[in-house]
């Protein structure tokens, strides 16, 4: 409970947060407060996502979706940190990463907020590839709203290095594409979270397609343009 | 001039004011002093000519000289200074920024950590099995490529056969023929796994009983051969109805292949 604490101060003193990162006040605590609750949340929603198919694959998710988030930023951290640095950045990486957990816990705490609502469409509606979208547009806002915090955090924690302050901006931008892109892939890798109907348990899909034409696919056939096998 | 209170340094809108007023009080002074152009009423002034002259501007007021206008002017740097447009607050990470007041808490990760535990139990309570089936309440209601158990529901395995679901039994749909006969299509068959058809108890198979107006005989469709049914004992025994039996005619009963009579110990099927 008390790591839960962290976010009232995200939410509510998100600028003594970020001036607190930038004085390297209490960064490894702090990671520690964001990484438990980030983890909590995501494997609640996780949990939310995997009932439409069956227990199994709701523990399954349970466990991969705060995977999906912490190994995409492992693999996307030491871009940013390292292309900052290369532009002026007199931010440390602990620094850096603390600032992109505040981003996936401020994602991770609107997934929870959403998950009252996802389990009211898991229980009422028809339609697995409308609940698969309905999870695709979930994630997309709080993503954004994420990436949002992360450029007011980088915002401040960098105002010192007033060298390449624009360059970084951009890299900051190009950085939260990729972000974007690793982390979509890393999803169809470590599919699947929902679980098709009628199909068995399985801890991992085999790989086959990509994330964006299965999106286009569920489109098309929520429109009625064709079937999904 | 106005007056200021002694010993208090008077502000530069007061000051900008002072400056405004002397030069109204100079401008004033100025129009006093000239002769006014247009005549008051009552006065015995020459009419105009009819050549009408340009009338005569009133002339400017003499500025003031230069050490007058140095001493009433208020020093350089506090006019510059006045923040005549206010200045625009530092915005986040800019120069000069601070963070804006603490908001006192709210408690906020009490609430979270019992929103998280609420959705947790939720996620407990919709996977708990509440159905003979095993099934959950959360996948009770099912979506378009999910099933309702229901009678007449057409389930198929990995294996090539069909069953028809009825009275929670699970009914071998035994040929192509049976299968349209029923009305079924493709769109109506559900591939499931072949666990999920374990959990069913099997029924009695679903034949296409055939008979010719001709022949007394009544045989199942079975596999694309025909089955010769003993008597009408078996025929019930086998749960058919005579709803079931299907009228055909008698050479395509007869072209068709003969498979094993029912019961299998009923001698050499009679063709019809």
């Amino acid at each position: 409970m008390k790591d839960l604490a962290v976010i009232e101060t995200i939410l509510r003193n998100r600028y003594h947060f970020f001036a607190e990162i930038r004085d390297g006040i209490g960064l490894k605590e702090k990671m520690r407060a964001l990484l438990v609750s980030s983890l909590i949340f995501f494997a609640i929603y996780g949990a939310v996502m995997g009932s439409t198919a069956s227990a199994w694959q709701a523990i399954s998710s349970a466990v991969k979706l705060p995977l999906l988030f912490l190994a995409t930023l492992i693999i996307c951290s030491p871009t940013l940190y390292f292309f900052n640095v290369l532009f002026g950045s007199n931010q440390s990486l602990t620094q850096n990463v603390t600032l992109m957990l505040t981003a996936i816990t401020v994602t991770a705490v609107l997934l929870l907020s959403f998950a009252p609502i996802v389990v009211f469409f898991l229980l009422t509606t028809a339609g697995y590839q409308f609940f698969k979208l309905l999870n695709v547009v979930i994630f997309a806002v709080c993503g954004i709203i994420g990436v949002i915090f992360l450029s007011q955090g980088m915002k401040i924690v960098s105002a010192g290095g007033k060298e390449g302050a624009g360059a970084r901006r951009w890299v900051m931008w190009l950085w939260v594409f990729v972000y974007a892109f690793v982390g979509s892939q890393m999803a169809w890798t470590l599919r699947p979270f929902i679980g098709a109907p009628s199909m068995k348990f399985e801890l991992f899909r085999q790989l086959g397609g990509n994330f964006y034409t299965n999106i286009v696919a569920s489109i098309g056939e929520i429109l009625g343009f064709f079937v999904v096998r | 001039m106005t007056e200021q209170t002694p010993g208090k340094k008077p502000s530069t809108t007061d000051q900008i004011l002072d400056l405004l007023l002397d030069a109204l009080a100079e401008r004033e002074r100025a129009r006093q002093s000239t002769p006014s152009s247009v005549a008051a009423p009552g006065d015995q002034a020459p009419r105009p000519s009819p050549v009408e002259e340009k009338p005569v501007p009133p002339p400017r007021p003499e500025p003031p000289p230069a050490e007058q206008r140095r001493a009433a002017a208020p020093p350089v740097g506090m006019l510059r200074s006045a923040p005549l447009v206010p200045k625009p607050e530092p915005r986040p990470g800019e120069e000069g920024w601070q963070p804006p007041d603490k908001l006192p808490s709210i408690n906020m990760g009490k609430l979270l950590g019992r929103l998280a535990i609420l959705v947790a139990v939720l996620v407990v309570a919709i996977n708990i099995p509440v159905k003979s089936h095993g099934v959950s309440l959360a996948r009770i209601l099912p979506d378009a490529a999910s099933l309702i158990i229901r009678d007449g529901l057409v389930l198929k395995g990995s294996g090539p056969e069909f069953y028809m679901l009825q009275d929670n039994k699970l009914r071998w749909i035994s040929s192509l023929d049976a299968f349209e006969h029923l009305g079924l299509t493709w769109k109506d068959v559900h591939v499931v796994d072949d666990e999920f058809l374990t959990q069913f108890e099997k029924g009695h198979a679903i034949h296409l009983i055939l008979k010719c107006q001709s022949s007394p005989h009544i045989y199942a469709l079975e596999n694309g051969k025909k089955r010769w049914i003993k008597d009408i004992e078996r025929f019930t025994a086998e749960g058919y109805v005579w709803d079931d039996v299907q009228f055909v005619n008698c050479g395509y009963l007869r072209g068709l292949p003969d498979g094993l009579p029912i019961p299998e110990d009923a001698g050499p099927p009679p063709q019809p």
